[in-house]
């Protein structure tokens, strides 16, 4: 996940538990194996998915 | 030489009882019981004739036909392939529309009433859907306050860019006709609309026809799986499931609120992006409406991107599957 040295930015998430449960939930469906890799995964599949087309 | 006896069972196989058939006057309505599996036909006698529709379930009149769900559903204008779905907390399919040879029905607009025809054309009295159906509903016990929004056959309704809804005319001819599988015991409720200065029936009112068949093998095939839900209750799940009784509204000074998952508590999730990711965040992180709350842009995406990658309906509308993933 990018270079040793280059600059991190910190989000911080308020996930409530029902949200917090979808996400656990789907990660035990196998589609990331943590949070933040899923987190990683939903960015990178919601931009190939909005690169090319407008967002709505 | 055709094979007779496969001829035959290809036959029965399409063959449908026919239970009871009448015509339904200019300003009237009825109840029919219609049991699980039977076919209700609503057919035009003449033409050019809007329905307006109630249905309850026959054994608890509680649940009844949700226009809501409908059309979040199947959209504005259901027809065949689709379901009339209860309210909730039932949300059960309650029939299926498996012909309609005009696919022209309405879930925009509300029946019409007294006052409608009152207020805007002057009049004292005048043929109107929801006494219509109140009269119909009467002969089993249901008051002037349990009839419900209307799916309106063969009404064409369109949305305007202004977001109004417009009625337009129609265009169905005799013999035109809706047939509805009975997926429970209902009570089906249709009534000739007694719109007559409107173009929702052409300006006239004419009669229609209303018949009842033991659907065939066929039919029955034709009805696709509805998948059950836990969600979908019962009011032997209900907390209280005595109906009111009383008009007068009084808080019940026992009352304990439970509210399910409550609190909802957040909790603070800490994430780091790297200057690739960031620069993809920036690009989509919808500022116009989360500023520099970095958080909310991104949860924004993370559900909006579960929505795209699991959701098989559109907006939020209920899966008539049942199935959001595996
Ligand atoms: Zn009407």
């Amino acid at each position: 996940m990018g270079s040793e040295d280059g600059k991190r930015h910190r989000l911080v998430l308020s996930l409530n538990q029902q949200q917090i449960e979808l996400v656990d939930r789907t990660i035990a469906n196998g589609f990331a194996e943590s949070r933040e890799a899923l987190f990683r995964l939903a960015l990178k599949e919601y931009d190939e998915r909005r690169g090319a087309k407008a967002d709505a | 030489m055709p094979d007779t006896a496969a001829v035959k069972k290809a036959q029965s196989r399409n063959e449908r009882r026919l239970l009871d058939t009448r015509i339904l006057e200019p300003g009237t309505g009825k109840a029919f019981e219609l049991r699980k599996g039977e076919v209700l036909r609503i057919e035009q006698a003449v033409g050019n004739q809007c329905v307006d529709f109630n249905c309850f379930n026959l054994h608890d009149y509680k649940e009844f036909m949700h226009c809501g769900r409908t059309r979040t559903v199947h959209g504005f204008n259901p027809t065949e392939g689709d379901f009339l779905w209860s309210a909730p907390p039932r949300e059960n399919a309650m029939l299926y529309i498996l012909k309609d040879t005009v696919r022209r029905n309405d879930v925009l607009f509300p029946r019409c009433s007294a006052f409608l025809y009152e207020s805007a054309y002057g009049f004292d009295v005048h043929t109107n859907c929801h006494d219509i159906q109140a009269e119909a509903q009467r002969e089993y016990g249901l008051t002037p306050d349990d009839v419900h929004d209307s799916f309106n056959f063969f009404m064409c309704t369109e949305v305007a860019r202004d977001g109004r809804a417009t009625i337009t005319r129609q265009n169905s001819n005799k013999g035109d006709h809706v047939d509805l599988v009975a997926m429970m015991d209902v009570l089906a409720i249709p009534n000739v609309c007694g719109a007559d200065i409107m173009r929702t029936s052409n300006f006239a009112l004419k009669p229609v026809r209303i018949s009842i068949f033991e659907a065939s093998e066929n039919d029955l095939a034709a009805v696709p799986n509805v998948a059950s839900m836990k969600s979908q209750r019962t009011p032997d799940q209900f907390r209280n499931a005595q109906i009111k009784a009383t008009r007068e509204l009084v808080a019940d000074p026992d009352y304990v609120p439970e509210f399910v998952n409550t609190p909802i508590e957040e909790e603070q999730i800490v994430l780091e992006l790297d200057e690739a990711e960031w620069a993809i965040f920036e690009e989509h992180a919808r500022r116009d409406i989360y500023g520099d709350d970095h958080g909310a842009a991104f949860r924004d995406i993370l559900f909006s991107w579960w929505e795209d990658r699991f959701l098989n309906a559109a907006s939020g509308a209920p899966s008539t599957s049942g199935k959001t993933h595996d």
